[in-house]
């Protein structure tokens, strides 16, 4: 667990130092998380403390990710002004997208099954 | 009047944490006893902390600093996401090309259709920036807004607005426009509507929910290389 810890910590410290010598427009942690998917595709495997402390880490991810969205009480008033703007165009691009992903993968792989 | 002593108990980092803990389980219990999908965790533990601060008259700046303790790990939680990633590298290769080509051409038409539309109804720029953000995972999204100079609480508001609306418009839009296929319906639920939608797809069964998973992973990496490089290419090219 503490392992596996320490592993995430290290990807992380990677990702935020890549930030500060090449990389600004990317999330340090972000970065992290690429660096660890290419560890993992190098190991070809998953080790124990890592599955441990990531399943640890997304068990509590609501809590952890309810501490930062407590900022709309410093960002309510933007949102509240803008809500049809925000909600209006939320919805229609939801409404032309997901018709659009759904039925550009099916056509995609019908298609790969073809040349098969 | 308040004592004093009461007033530095109430104001001690202690209060914060347990205020912040108490929050996550009682939504943890409501979310489980009622089901509802409105009933997210991190939309009802953030609105019960709210409420919380307002109740004990906290500093907001103070509250942050004292539940420092909770809120680093959402680092290496941000990490372990190339954990579930990885899992689903396999069902990646089998289907590489339809993935990205669908990643890539959904992805870009959800954040300038977004754009669009917000821009076209009078939203300004910090909320537009906020807005791209939108479909992706909230660790993710939160600090890729605040990079392209929006506002990370804006974006957890919208991630979190998009995956409730998405998911309820999910599965009768998908039906309507034929889409049978679970790595299609997978795809389109993990893309449009992220952790709730892939939540959803879970339920219409295995191959589904991978590629939800997939999409939702895949968009998030995608998006935070992408959505910069492409604000700043905007900026050369406009300004």
């Amino acid at each position: 667990m503490i392992k596996g810890l320490l592993l995430l910590l290290v990807m992380q410290v990677g990702g935020a130092l890549l930030q500060q010598l090449w990389l600004p427009m990317l999330p340090g942690p972000v970065i992290g998380l690429l660096l660890l998917l290419v560890l993992l595709l190098v190991l070809g495997r998953i080790p124990q403390c890592l599955e441990q402390a990531s399943s640890a880490l997304f068990q509590y991810l609501p809590l952890l990710l309810a501490v930062p969205a407590t900022g709309i009480l410093l960002g309510g008033e933007v949102l509240l002004a803008q809500l049809p703007a925000i909600s209006v165009g939320l919805l229609l691009s939801l409404l032309f997208c997901i018709p659009l992903c759904g039925w550009m993968m099916q056509r995609l792989i019908a298609a790969e099954t073809d040349d098969d | 009047m308040m004592t004093d002593p009461l007033v530095q108990v109430i104001h001690s980092s202690v209060i914060a944490i347990a205020l912040t803990l108490a929050a996550f389980l009682s939504a943890v219990w409501l979310y489980r006893r009622s089901g509802w999908l409105v009933s997210q965790p991190v939309l009802v533990t953030m609105l019960i902390i709210i409420g919380g601060i307002r109740l004990l008259g906290l500093d907001y700046q103070a509250y942050r600093e004292a539940v420092v303790p909770i809120s680093w790990l959402l680092g290496p939680a941000t990490v372990a996401l190339a954990v579930p990633l990885y899992r689903n590298v396999r069902r990646i290769r089998q289907a590489l090309w339809p993935v990205m080509l669908t990643l890539l051409v959904g992805g870009v038409a959800i954040v300038a259709l977004t754009l669009l539309f917000a821009r076209w109804l009078g939203a300004d720029v910090p909320v537009l920036m906020t807005l791209a953000t939108k479909s992706v995972t909230m660790p993710i999204a939160m600090p890729l807004a605040e990079q392209l100079g929006g506002i990370a609480a804006l974006a957890a508001v919208l991630v979190m607005l998009t995956g409730v609306a998405g998911t309820a418009m999910l599965p009768p839009l998908l039906s309507l426009c034929g889409v049978r296929h679970p790595a299609a319906r997978g795809m389109a639920y993990g893309m449009n509507a992220h952790a709730v939608g892939t939540a959803r797809a879970l339920e219409e069964g295995d191959e589904c929910g991978a590629f939800a998973a997939l999409a939702m992973g895949a968009l998030g990496a995608l998006t935070a290389v992408l959505l910069p490089m492409a604000f700043l290419l905007w900026n050369v090219l406009v300004g």
